[in-house]
């Protein structure tokens, strides 16, 4: 009993420092994002507290750009509401106005605006801090775009802060298409630069040419079909002949993200409903 | 020694502050990123115990993994350049107790040998953390110039840090 204890005394040094690898490994290969502890990321109450804090500061500095890019989508959306309003005119004429019932405007997809505090894209793998958590009714797996395009979607949730994986982040992958085609990829990130990124597996027979927009498939729950994700740059050889991989700069800037709108979506919360159900049916059978 | 004591952990604050608001947003030419918060484990006295001090650094690597969402890359690097501090030093300045001040710096080790450690230093963090990073993701000249790049740049900025540091405890004595 002596030895042993002297025995660990004297090595004491090395079993410090194994117990430190063994415990960082166990971190590090922890790769799946959906298990992290909400205290070990930056979504935790301390950390999110701290982003929040510098970013109140540091929040002034792109404001002239961000409201370029909002005036841009203002007017582009103003012309879109003056074309609808147009049309409704037109129906409203011909299906004579007094005897159509008005019914509530389909609304699947509501927005909950929110300010990034913490962000990166130098990193294999980035994630995003918002300050926005479940008491504002934000849930994991909702999709976030910007004034741009895509942008992530939720993963951890705290009482007042989320993270979310960016879409600079190779686990996660988005179901695209090429506007204009129903052959849908998957958009990945390969952690080269942070502009770029990867439409694969999309079918051989897919016509494309550069220049065409990258529109989200909507077949995820998180995301509403149609939303810009980037423009056709050029393609990628492959080793597997019956997939294009295309090559597409992405619209969002993620180096300058401020606000960001978080899509909650009354239809993904059916759909899971209705996929969960049918996982405990099997289940019971 | 409480003195001391206060210091460091005053100093592990600054620096996890420093690292995770300024620094961990700089990334010069894509490739460059200071790896600043190295200068707390730099700065440990020569004779604390090497318990102690692979403690602090795994705990300075897993306080800025949690704020950075790197999930133990840091905590591992940190935890390997704790014990490689002691045979670095050693290497360049074999008689430490001939040291005026337990605390590397300039004047405790003289100006060319303290370069020296700080570099090292720097190169091992950085050849470790963009090793780790890049587990999966591997392109090798990529990593090359990552590791070229920001070992310079934590490099220079440490110095840097210790230039102005020194200088005022100087004027205070």
């Amino acid at each position: 009993m002596r030895n042993l204890i002297d025995f660990l005394i004297k090595y004491s040094t090395w079993f410090v420092f194994a117990f430190y690898v063994i415990l960082s490994c166990i971190f590090l290969f922890d790769k799946n994002p959906y298990q992290h502890h909400i205290y070990m990321t930056s979504a935790g109450k301390l950390t999110a507290g701290i982003y929040d804090l510098s970013h109140n500061i540091t929040s002034y500095f792109n404001l002239r750009e961000t409201n370029e890019e909002l005036q841009v989508q203002n007017a582009r959306m103003e012309e879109e509401l003056l074309g609808m309003k147009a049309r409704l005119q037109l129906y409203e004429e011909r299906y004579h106005a007094d005897t159509m019932t008005v019914t509530e405007p389909l609304r699947p997809f509501r927005f909950i605006i929110a300010s990034v505090i913490n962000n990166s894209i130098h990193k294999p793998y980035n994630y995003i801090t918002i300050n926005k958590g479940a008491k504002d009714g934000i849930r994991p797996e909702m999709g976030v775009v910007d004034q741009n395009g895509i942008v992530g979607v939720v993963n951890i949730v705290g009482d007042n802060y989320s993270r979310l994986i960016s879409l600079l982040n190779p686990n996660f992958r988005l179901s695209c298409k090429v506007k204009g085609n129903d052959a849908f990829g998957s958009l990945v990130w390969d952690g080269k630069d942070p502009q770029i990124a990867l439409l694969e597996e999309l079918p051989r027979h897919t016509v494309y040419t550069t220049g065409d927009t990258v529109i989200t498939s909507g077949y995820s729950a998180m995301f509403p079909e149609g939303i810009p994700v980037g423009i056709v740059s050029g393609s990628e050889k492959t080793i597997d002949d019956n997939f294009y991989t295309l090559r597409v700069t992405l619209l969002t800037d993620f180096s300058r993200l401020a606000t960001v709108r978080v899509i909650s979506s009354d239809i993904s919360d059916s759909i899971r409903k209705v996929e969960t159900d049918v996982n405990e049916e099997k289940n019971k059978n | 020694m409480a003195k001391t004591a206060l210091q460091f952990i005053l100093l592990y604050i600054v620096m996890v502050l420093a690292q995770v608001i300024v620094f961990n947003h700089i990334c010069l030419f894509g490739y460059a990123v200071p790896l600043v918060f190295i200068y707390l484990i730099i700065k440990l006295p020569v004779t604390m115990s090497v318990n102690l001090v692979l403690t602090i650094s795994f705990l300075l690597g897993l306080t800025i993994d949690i704020f950075s969402d790197t999930q133990g890359m840091n905590s591992l690097a940190c935890t390997i350049l704790g014990a490689l501090r002691k045979p670095v030093l050693r290497l360049y300045f074999p008689r430490e107790d001939e040291m005026s001040t337990p605390q590397p710096s300039f004047r405790s080790l003289g100006m060319s040998v303290y370069l020296k450690y700080v570099f090292s230093i720097s190169l091992i963090y950085c050849a470790l953390f963009f090793f780790i990073e890049t587990f999966s993701l591997f392109n090798p000249l990529r990593l090359l110039i990552k590791i070229a790049s920001s070992t310079l740049l934590t490099f220079i900025i440490i110095i840097a840090i210790d230039s102005l540091t020194s200088r005022r405890r100087e004027k205070r004595l």
